[in-house]
């Protein structure tokens, strides 16, 4: 229980950043946050099925459950290239306005248009 | 700080967190046990149904292989996007962030304000030494990731190798390569002989690595697995008795070549380290 309302905790700091940080990097610090958040709650729901890892070697019971591991793998290699396609995007941005600050940004996109 | 506005911002994030926390908490706070079917079969039969001793990899290389190359796919999508962007916000040259070429002459990275020139660039470099020069380098840098590269490639490919077996695969030893890659770059000097952190040589791993990710699946339409299964990504050697894991061993490796290539490209080309076309 006490894991899962940190990882809550973990979620909603991550969400917070998106939300209340005006620089951009913090913000995509902010989704690799929630990201890892939910994929640390698919390990730890998975393991609570057993003790070993599922690796299946000589006398080994009681595995975890290796399907949530697996699905994670997928999600953290998404994560990988959201956050870099984010990044991309946010140095973009910076060659173009000068600031990674979204009020700035916003600012000079409604000057220029 | 106290104006309406700002507090009008705060109460909305505030707002916007109880609701997300209204949502999720069920999510957080569910009681059910967690199915075990899939685990039990899994301990079962997943050894001899793919000869990986690791049954994560014997998921995503063995029942999930072709999901695995969907993945694959959205990395490489991911690369070339973040390079495309990367480049045309550059103008010419890649990020010409950490370590630009010499005579480009300008930093955007830490911090530094756009086309400021060098100037200090000198700084931790002596005269008559090979190292390219410029501010964010030290030699404590170098000589630490120049001598921990190789080391941690190494490690990659063990990591890469040895997935079947011990905790790890294609992805997680790609990283750790890809990770060596970066640190070359760091530690690399102006003689340097190594091609690995050239972009382009980056660039064409990764495309070999992806055609032959597509091609060696293709051998299972040739060949007739167990139970007479066969079609893309089938394991065409899984009735041999010598190393029936030797098709993951295989992928593995591909996909570790890619995913290392394709990540340390994209590092590299972050860097700056790209010479301009």
């Amino acid at each position: 229980m006490t894991e899962r309302l940190l990882l809550l905790s973990l979620f909603l700091v991550g969400f917070c950043g998106v939300l209340a940080n005006k620089n951009i990097i913090k913000k995509i610090f902010g989704l690799t946050l929630i990201n890892n958040a939910v994929v640390i709650l698919f390990v730890l729901e998975g393991a609570r099925v057993g003790q070993h890892a599922p690796i299946m070697e000589e006398g080994i019971e009681t595995i975890v459950d290796p399907i949530p591991q697996a699905l994670m793998l997928t999600a953290i290699v998404i994560g990988v290239c959201i956050t870099a396609l984010a990044l991309a995007l946010a140095f973009r941005l910076y060659r173009n306005t000068g600031t990674f600050n979204i009020d700035a940004i916003r600012r000079k996109v409604h000057d220029a248009s | 700080m106290s104006n309406p506005t700002s507090w009008r911002v705060r109460l909305q994030i505030l707002g916007a967190c109880v609701a997300v926390t209204v949502v999720l908490l069920p999510l957080f706070l569910m009681d059910n046990d967690w199915p075990v079917a899939g685990r039990d079969y899994l301990e079962a039969r997943g050894r001899e149904d793919t000869g990986a001793i690791n049954l994560v990899s014997a998921i995503y290389l063995g029942y999930r292989a072709f999901d695995t190359l969907g993945e694959t796919i959205v990395l490489l999508v991911a690369v070339s996007g973040t390079i495309g962007i990367a480049a045309r916000a550059g103008g010419a040259g890649l990020a010409m962030g950490y370590g630009a070429s010499d005579n480009s002459a300008r930093r955007s990275g830490a911090g530094a304000v756009r086309d400021q020139k060098m100037g200090d660039g000198e700084i931790f470099a002596l005269p008559d030494e090979k190292r390219k020069t410029h501010a964010l380098r030290t030699h404590l840098l170098e000589v630490v990731t120049g001598k921990l590269g190789p080391v941690v490639l190494v490690f990659g490919l063990y990591v890469m190798l040895y997935g079947h077996l011990s905790p790890g695969g294609g992805f997680q030893g790609g990283v750790v390569i890809a990770s060596g890659i970066v640190f070359l770059a760091l530690g690399s000097r102006a003689d340097s002989r190594t091609g690995l952190n050239k972009a382009s040589t980056l660039a064409c791993i990764e495309a070999a690595a992806f055609l032959l990710l597509i091609l060696v699946p293709l051998s299972g339409m040739f060949f007739v697995g167990p139970n007479g299964t066969r079609g893309f990504f089938a394991n065409p050697i899984a009735e041999l008795d010598v190393l029936p894991a030797g098709f993951i061993i295989l992928l593995n490796a591909v996909i570790g070549l890619k995913v290392g290539a394709g990540i340390g490209f994209m590092c590299v080309a972050m860097l700056g380290k790209e010479e301009k076309a």
